[in-house]
């Protein structure tokens, strides 16, 4: 509000709906602010994403990512849970993955392949892969296909 | 204590707010950082291959987090280079106890401070769990889930050492040696940066009482294994209010650090200034940028 501005008692709107609007409760804060894009937080409720309802692009998407192997272990980094969601809109796509480990020496590795694979599917025009580390990635994301994989490999999970 | 408004983004935080959100980055970024340095030193060197490679991964795990804390800085603008490569030791706060070399061929050494520093980094990331800046908050779960061996790794060895006389006497050794810079883990960077960060709830915990928590497990755990504490300048019986004691020359978290510090850092961006560097290298773009 501009202070230098007298306040005039007459010049109020006299054309204010006074009716209740349609909100059932006030918003519990005033001025809430956006801090999803600051937040490491899945932008998938179950974990880890798999991708079974997806069709369209986004299954083209999957079925990518689903080809992408673990670069220590020949299993799938879906079926490995380290993704946490992926979106399609207009073209562009939304990836969320973690990693097993904060001092994964594969990283830089991974992610570029990731960012390239997602990239060359049909109808996706640019990625924004987003690493993000809450909740912590644990052996409870391994699929069951990841645990028969992981068997076949040798490692009893 | 009461749960603090969550801070804004990086972008729309006020200069005192990011100051005091840096200093939190510092001290917790660089203390990794360096500790994982020195760790590395035992690489190969380490008394069984087994205790080499615990070593080593723990020197990755440290390294992996000192990551997890720059990327924070980086949403202020800060680059890789100029965080790591490019700093000028003399603005680091990671504490002394990190960048002290190890007496040579010192296992007990490398441990007691593996301790020392483990107990201390627990206490410290419990404060941070509810911390009131969402992009901290968010990162404590997976550093703490690969904590805990770090922990056990160091008490398993600490009771190992104490079972002979030789061993005591270095854990001895060590923990004279140590213990005083192990302290500055809990000093101010600035007073009253950090008095903001408490008021901020940027961390629930103010230093005093997280010294006083880490005394409580450390002193007794030292007891119990024979190694005499009383040579300790300990603040008076673990008394918050009676907590005046002093600390080594330098602190680091003031930025006032020992020589071997200057020599550290001299030798790990060695590379970097050989090869005329002026940026890291990077395969891609930050996946992490938000």
């Amino acid at each position: 509000m501009d202070s230098d501005v007298p306040y005039d008692p007459s010049d109020v709107p006299t054309d204010v709906d006074a009716s209740p609007d349609d909100c059932d409760e006030p918003a519990a804060t005033a001025c809430a602010y956006t801090e999803y894009e600051y937040v490491d937080a899945p932008t998938t409720e179950e974990l880890p994403a798999t991708g079974a309802d997806a069709d369209g692009v986004e299954r083209a998407v999957w079925d990518e990512l689903y080809d992408i192997e673990d670069p220590e272990m020949p299993v799938s980094i879906v079926d490995l849970g380290l993704l946490y969601g992926v979106t399609v809109e207009d073209g562009h796509a939304e990836v969320d993955m973690t990693l097993t480990y904060s001092g994964c020496p594969a990283r830089e590795m991974l992610m570029s392949e990731v960012e390239e694979r997602v990239a060359s599917v049909d109808g996706v025009d640019d990625v924004n892969l987003r690493l993000v580390w809450n909740p912590p990635w644990g052996l409870e994301m391994v699929t069951e296909q990841g645990k028969a994989d992981l068997n076949d490999f040798g490692l009893s999970v | 204590m009461a749960v603090k408004e969550s801070l804004p983004a990086p972008d729309e935080l006020s200069d005192e707010q990011q100051e005091a959100v840096e200093h939190l980055l510092y001290r917790l970024a660089d203390d990794e950082f360096v500790i994982a340095e020195r760790y590395t030193e035992w690489q190969v060197r380490s008394p069984t291959l087994e205790s080499d490679l615990a070593l080593s991964n723990i020197a990755q795990d440290e390294l992996g987090h000192a990551r997890l804390w720059y990327d924070l800085l980086e949403d202020f603008g800060y680059t890789e280079s100029e965080l790591v490569w490019e700093r000028d030791p003399g603005e680091w706060r990671h504490s002394t106890l990190v960048e002290q070399p190890f007496a040579e061929g010192d296992w007990a050494d490398a441990i007691v401070r593996s301790y020392l520093y483990d107990q201390a980094e627990y206490i410290r990331l419990e404060a941070l769990e509810e911390s009131s800046y969402p992009r901290i908050r968010d990162r404590v779960p997976k550093i703490v889930q690969e904590e805990d061996y770090h922990r056990e790794h160091a008490e398993n060895w600490m009771s190992r050492l104490a079972e002979e006389k030789q061993g005591l006497e270095r854990l001895q050794e060590a923990f004279d040696r140590l213990f005083p810079y192990a302290l500055t883990l809990f000093a101010p960077t600035d007073e009253e940066v950090e008095d903001r960060i408490d008021d901020l709830g940027l961390r629930t915990e103010p230093l005093d009482v997280m010294r006083e928590e880490w005394l409580d497990v450390v002193v007794p755990f030292f007891q119990d294994l024979g190694v005499n504490v009383d040579d300790a300048e300990l603040p008076e019986q673990y008394d918050v209010h009676h907590s005046e004691f002093e600390l080594p020359e330098h602190v680091g978290r003031d930025q006032s650090h020992t020589d071997a510090w200057f020599d550290l850092q001299e030798e790990f961006t060695h590379t970097y200034r050989k090869l005329d560097r002026h940026e890291a290298n990077r395969i891609m773009k930050d996946p992490d940028e938000a």
